[in-house]
């Protein structure tokens, strides 16, 4: 199959990548990829029939003396043309299997493409999984970063034992001069070592040595090679040739190898080097290098952590002032991008398969009940001389046949499925391989095992409840044939799990719910609604000091306050809700902690008076900053509530003093706490350093506006271009937005685990319909003989509806008892709720309750209308 | 005389050897070459036919990677064997010499 399938396929890979090339629109990209897949899927069809008609020429090329009647081969053909046959015959039966498979398996598929995409497929560097990230977790508040500090960074790079290499790096944004308007490239601070710890290879010129990160060193950068096709036209001449990249010309002296990207997801356009002192620095929490390494060939991760362990006690030992309580680890790489995705993915790949297990259970039912309805043909078989094993052997094949149409249309719906999956995650999902989900050999391998193995359930099931013992009386009286005890049980005990199941579901889907109304709900300590963030540079060679830039700034916080819509204007280093966690060491002047021992950190922002004016964070004492505060006055702060009930529990705050890097810096000012991080942080204690002190050429502007915030974007980019024509503009978001994608991971999961708890508990009430109508249908007699032996209409349906309500009440109880098991798995993505909250497990089981009931009506309302005359005279 | 012996290639095998003839080529060009003359194979079935003149020994293939904007692929690429050029020279030579014998020839059905 493999000598087939693997040239045509990459036939048809060239010719859509040609394509793809000579289409520069993304929507007719889109579309260009579902034709790409449905012809993979086409091409996979195509290449089973051509081999099976390949083998079957050659089975028949032998004369037939030469072959057995039982051999494997004729009795495969046997049994797989008699189950089409059948199938055929009943399109109704068919169709209603093929659909409720095709919908689990498309489910299962197109998550398992993503999960393949994000967590299977190889990272795109040399042997990847040597490669671990070096983060940093502070014992006292538990919180972990990614930023080294560069003392402890150049000591543990000495120390270290178990890494091959260790390399610092750091991740931006620049702007590029001279190729017409100024633009924006990703850039890609690389210390000494960090290519040759990923093992990149230039395209062309070499990439960076060790002598370039010295700070006497040329300026020199290295182009990715996105950015040389794009900007420079592939130019084969590039390497010499300056490039201006922020306020200095670099001379550019090699292209990186096609498809570069570190950190995995994110793109680079130029890399530059970055210096990493050979000693430790006196002030060691600066720099903030990230740090990867590459571990030695057979040391393991553990090993690894081991020596950073040992080797973050000397440090805390040698320098507790800075160190104590700081703790490293490594992480790797595949783990530390791929985050909080890889639990929430792992989870939609388990509800799915939920979704997939309940479908089985309801073709099983349908299998099921109609092997009754065959009982006679069964039984003519048998009286033939066909044994048990031949029996199973043709209900497998039925259903191994269900199951490989099911896959095929399953395969269909997920080509449709994984777009929009995709679509759906949000933005800061940045894991490496979700911009190239597809439906290649691995996730079709998928669908036929997953097709495959749902045959063998559900075909099993129906299998086992054949009886030898029957065939006798099923010939003699062939309408008299009921379901043996067994497959009674089996078909009961199916609905039973269906019923379970769905509740695990209908659980999970409730309690994200009530997190995300609880995430709603929850005050963040200021107002998002109305407020435009938009990110700004200006050209560090025409502002290079902080006068001018406070100049600019002040001149520009005027224009925009004067524009209508504007309702202040504010700036700020640290957006809210995006997850920062960068903090400050908190000292009194006048209570300086003991020598030795390293200060409570805070969290820190650097903000002009304006900011909190802009999200209205309330003043609860003193002022804001204000134009009194200048590069030239004395340093100022201003703290959060949380810090005065901490360190000035019973005082004013105002005017005490506080160490900070320019000296004692007074407290001018409190205000109320914000949620900074998340919105699930408790409100944390913050240090607010003047931005009107020492404003940067980067900054992020708050502007509080009285109108739509999207609106007023073009007259306050107008405005700062008429002060300055050379400014950049850089991300530009609503704060709203900003909010909304802090929620996006919770609200993805309460779309998919509601959409598969929908699905779920409507099979599942599909299911409860079926056994119910057979109940029905096998005590017609029964119930015509209590009519008319007086039984009234209630009677019977209290009848019907009690053997229902006794299967819904076994599947709501062993439902509840597995998702107080299962939501725990959802602990990460709660909010506010408890994994075992007494009101979701109610709702959901009364939810389930109902949708029973509803399905037991149509058959108990049949069961009245039996008219007793009449079955008793059948009888 | 030798007496002439059938061809073992079949007509699609003889074009495909013939357009191998010219040096070594991707799949997808013989199969685009083939269908000049007429003959259309899906993609399965044409590798199908590739993968059995290779088991027979008369041609040879093998995996290249080609690059294509930022993506690699993998392609099937194929060159004739001796053998190949063997059966393909016979049949040539068989419908070239036999065949025109055998229409000079005058038949009976005495």
């Amino acid at each position: 199959m493999r000598e087939v399938f693997d040239p045509a396929h990459a036939d048809l890979r060239i010719a859509y990548l040609d394509a793809r090339q000579r289409t520069p629109s993304r929507l007719a990209r889109a579309g260009l990829r579902i034709l790409y897949a449905a012809r993979v899927l086409l091409l996979a069809l195509d290449c089973g029939r051509v081999v099976f008609a390949a083998t079957l020429a050659f089975h028949r090329s032998r004369p037939p003396d030469d072959r057995h009647p039982q051999e494997p081969f004729t009795m495969l053909l046997y049994y797989a043309r008699h189950a089409l046959r059948l199938l055929v015959r009943e399109p109704g039966f068919t169709i209603a299997a093929v659909l409720t498979l095709a919908l689990g398996v498309g489910a299962n598929v197109a998550v398992f493409a993503v999960v393949e995409a994000v967590l299977l497929r190889p990272l795109p560097f040399a042997d990847a999984d040597r490669l671990a990230i070096v983060k940093h977790r502070d014992q006292r508040t538990g919180f972990t970063k990614q930023d080294v500090a560069m003392g402890d960074f150049v000591d543990l790079a000495a120390r270290q034992s178990v890494f091959e290499s260790m390399a610092g790096y750091g991740s931006g944004q620049g702007l590029m001069f001279g190729l017409g308007d100024p633009f924006r490239v990703s850039t890609l601070g690389a210390g000494p070592g960090l290519l040759d710890t990923l093992r990149v290879r230039p395209v062309l010129g070499r990439l960076l040595q060790p002598d370039d990160s010295r700070p006497d060193a040329a300026p020199v950068v290295v182009l990715g090679y996105e950015l040389w096709q794009s900007r420079f036209g592939s130019d084969p001449n590039i390497v010499g040739r300056g490039v201006k990249l922020g306020p200095r010309e670099r001379q550019v002296v090699g292209v990186a190898q096609e498809g570069f990207r570190f950190p995995p997801a994110a793109a680079v356009d130029v890399i530059v080097p970055m210096a990493v002192p050979a000693t430790a620095p006196a002030e060691r929490k600066s720099g903030w290098p990230y740090a990867v390494a590459r571990l030695k060939p057979g040391t393991s991760i553990e090993d690894a952590n081991a020596n950073l362990a040992i080797l973050s006690t000397a440090l805390q030992r040698e320098y507790p002032r800075s160190n104590q309580g700081s703790e490293y680890f490594a992480l790797p790489l595949r783990d530390a991008v791929v985050g909080d995705t890889k639990p929430a993915l792992l989870l939609l790949l388990a509800a799915v398969g939920v979704v997939l297990l309940i479908a089985c259970a309801n073709v099983a039912n349908l299998m099921v009940a109609r092997s009754l309805a065959r009982r006679r043909e069964m039984a003519v078989r048998m009286a033939l001389g066909a044994g048990r094993g031949q029996l199973v052997a043709q209900l497998l094949a039925e259903s191994l046949m269900l199951a490989l149409a099911a896959g095929c249309a399953g395969a269909l719906v997920a080509i449709w499925g994984v777009p929009g999956l995709v679509a759906l995650l949000p933005a800061s999902v940045a894991a490496p391989g979700l911009a190239d989900v597809r439906i290649d050999g691995s996730v079709l391998a998928f669908t036929l095992g997953v097709s495959v193995a749902t045959a063998l359930l559900f075909g099993l099931v129906a299998a086992l409840t054949v009886k030898r013992e029957s065939a006798a009386g099923a010939l003699v009286a062939p309408g008299r044939v009921t379901m043996s005890r067994t497959a009674r049980r089996a078909t009961s005990a199916l609905v039973v799990v269906e019923i379970a199941l769905a509740i695990v579901l209908l659980v999970g889907a409730g309690l994200i719910l009530r997190s995300f109304v609880r995430l709603l709900a929850v005050d963040p300590g200021f107002r998002a609604e109305r407020v435009m963030t938009m990110g700004i540079a200006v050209p560090s060679d025409r502002y290079k000091d902080a006068d001018s830039r406070r100049a600019f700034y002040d001149r520009a916080s005027a224009a925009l306050r004067a524009l209508p819509d504007v309702r202040d204007v504010g700036t700020a280093v640290v957006m809210p809700l995006t997850g920062n966690n960068w903090t400050v060491g908190f000292e009194r002047v006048e209570q300086p902690v003991a020598a030795g021992a390293r200060p409570p950190e805070v969290g820190w922002q650097v903000a002009s008076g304006g900011y909190f004016r802009a999200l209205q964070i309330p003043l609860v004492a003193g002022r804001l900053f204000d134009e009194t505060d200048t590069p030239h006055t004395r340093p100022v702060v201003i703290i959060s509530e949380a810090v005065q009930r901490r360190f000035f529990p019973h005082e004013s705050a105002i005017g005490r003093l506080i160490q900070s890097g320019d000296g004692p810096a007074e407290i001018v000012g409190v205000v109320g706490n914000i949620r900074r991080a998340d919105l699930r942080d408790e409100p944390r204690a913050d240090l607010y350093f003047p931005a009107e002190r020492g404003p940067g050429n980067q900054m992020t502007l708050f502007v509080g506006t009285t109108a739509d915030p999207a609106g007023v974007l073009p007259s306050l980019q107008a405005a700062l271009r008429a002060i300055e024509p050379s400014i950049a503009f850089l991300e530009a978001r609503t704060l709203s937005d900003v909010a909304a994608a802090s929620m996006q991971v919770t609200q993805l999961a309460l779309w998919l685990l509601g959409l598969f708890a929908v699905i779920s508990i409507s099979l599942a009430a599909v299911g409860i319909y079926g056994v119910m109508s057979y109940v029905v249908r096998q005590r017609t007699r029964e119930i015509g003989t209590r009519v008319a032996l007086g039984a009234t209409g209630r009677d019977i349906a209290w009848l019907v509806m009690r053997q229902g309500a006794a299967i819904a009440a076994c599947g709501t109880v062993l439902g509840l008892a597995a998702s107080l098991v299962a939501s725990r798995s959802l602990a990460a993505i709660l909010f506010g709720v408890s994994t075992s909250d007494p009101a979701t497990l109610a709702v959901s089981a009364g939810a389930l309750i109902a949708a029973t009931v509803a399905a037991c009506y149509g058959p108990a309302r049949r069961a009245v209308r039996v008219d007793p005359a009449r079955t008793l005279a059948d009888q | 005389m030798r007496k002439p012996r059938l061809p073992e290639v079949t007509h699609l095998q003889f074009l495909v050897l013939a357009v191998l003839q010219g040096g070594e080529q991707p799949g997808r060009t013989v199969r685009k070459a083939i269908g000049h003359y007429g003959v259309r194979r899906t993609a399965a079935a044409f590798y199908q036919m590739m993968a059995r003149l290779e088991r027979d020994g008369l041609v040879e293939g093998w995996y290249d990677q080609i690059t294509i904007g930022d993506q690699a692929v993998t392609e099937r690429r194929y060159r004739v064997t001796p053998a190949g050029a063997r059966a393909w020279e016979e049949t040539r030579a068989f419908y070239e010499n036999a065949g025109l014998a055998v229409a000079r020839e005058r038949w009976s059905d005495a």
